[in-house]
């Protein structure tokens, strides 16, 4: 992913207000004392339900997947009730594909690893080769791999993509909104 | 036979009625909302029958982020006018609809009964009764159903995270090209 895109956030902020309202069918945002009442009251417990979820998925029910797509409605969320333009300042294109990228590499890494320590895909028990720095039981061991590939893995694949469907379709067919995505494009060209 | 309570049934006519009216409105904005409903229903019968880990996930992609995704595409395309509420039916289609179900149906007889202990599946010496035994002395998690997916079943999981990842970029750059083309 480049790292230009960093430089052509503020044109593409400038952009964003000339063309505002002339391509859509209706303004996609609206300020509503309501709604951003609502979101500020809501999205502390979901964020704190989402990490819960995520953190405690090995003991009860939830797991990462579910937490991920919560955090991920809440950025939503504060998209809807604050504007999609002014969130997408700072949550960009590229720190959602990085997200989901670090997830892809650290689930992904550690599968490998097992293998390159000699056992199999995803063998927990390979990590009982850490008891040299914390002496641990095999099936705690276990335990903080998998709160590995769910938190670092699976949370940040899902909280990635689903915020970054999100952007996309919100940009959706206005031609003048493109540049958020022209970065990547060109990254991947 | 057992027998269904009142919230089982109350809870299956609410996903039956708002499965109908989705397909039945005409007006997408009315079909999204009810078809946000008819999700939560889905995820209130799912937590019923001691599904949670199915339940949430049908709440927060289903109900919630779907939802969401959906209104956006309507916000940012056209939403044309009706004068009529519901679309018209269609009966030859609903005739072969409605058999369909009926043909589904007719198996049901052969289904153990919801939360039978002595379901093939619950009696698996291979897959469920070793799970159930092993899971926290192997994996050291109290939820089984974690343990099964990041563990036991690890590596299909990662295909679908790499699934999910892939579908993500692959319409980021897809349609972000639509766009700037």
């Amino acid at each position: 992913m480049s790292t230009d895109s960093s430089s052509d956030r503020p044109v593409r902020e400038d952009e964003r207000l000339d063309s505002d309202g002339v391509a859509r069918q209706r303004p996609a945002y609206t300020e509503s004392q309501v709604i951003m009442t609502t979101v500020k009251v809501v999205v502390p417990f979901v964020l704190t339900y989402g990490l819960y979820m995520m953190f405690h998925g090995a003991g009860s029910p939830g797991g990462s997947f579910q937490g991920g797509a919560l955090v991920a409605s809440v950025i939503i969320m504060i998209a809807f009730a604050f504007g999609i333009d002014a969130t997408r300042i700072w949550v960009s294109n590229t720190i959602l594909v990085g997200l989901a990228t670090v997830g892809v590499l650290i689930f992904g890494g550690l599968a490998l690893a097992t293998i390159a320590l000699g056992g199999a895909f995803l063998d927990y028990s390979e990590l009982l080769i850490l008891n040299a720095i914390v002496e641990l039981p095999a099936n705690e061991w276990a335990k903080w791999g998998m709160e590995t590939i769910e938190i670092g893995g699976i949370a940040f694949i899902v909280a990635g993509v689903l915020m970054g469907l999100f952007f996309l379709l919100a940009s959706g067919y206005d031609p003048e909104a493109d540049s958020g995505h022209t970065a990547e494009v060109r990254a991947d060209d | 036979m057992t027998m269904i309570t009142p919230l089982e049934l109350t809870l299956f006519v609410f996903v039956l009625i708002t499965a109908i009216m989705t397909a039945l409105f005409r007006d997408v904005l009315a079909s999204i909302v009810i078809f946000a409903a008819y999700s939560l229903g889905l995820a209130v019968v799912y937590t019923f029958y001691r599904a949670p880990d199915v339940g949430l996930t049908e709440a927060a992609i289903g109900a919630g982020i779907t939802t969401i995704l959906l209104l956006l595409t309507i916000a940012k395309t056209t939403r044309p006018r009706h004068d009529e509420t519901f679309e018209k039916i269609n009966w030859p289609a609903a005739g072969v609809c409605g058999l369909f179900a009926l043909v589904l149906g007719a198996t049901m007889f052969a289904f153990p009964a919801v939360g039978d202990p002595n379901a093939p599946a619950m009696t698996n010496p291979d897959v469920t009764v070793y799970y159930i035994e092993n899971a926290y002395q192997e994996t050291g998690v109290e939820n089984a159903v974690t343990a099964v997916l990041a563990a036991y079943r690890g590596f299909d999981t990662f295909g679908e995270a790499v699934v999910v990842f892939a579908a993500g970029v692959a319409s980021l750059i897809v349609l972000g090209r639509e766009v700037f083309a």
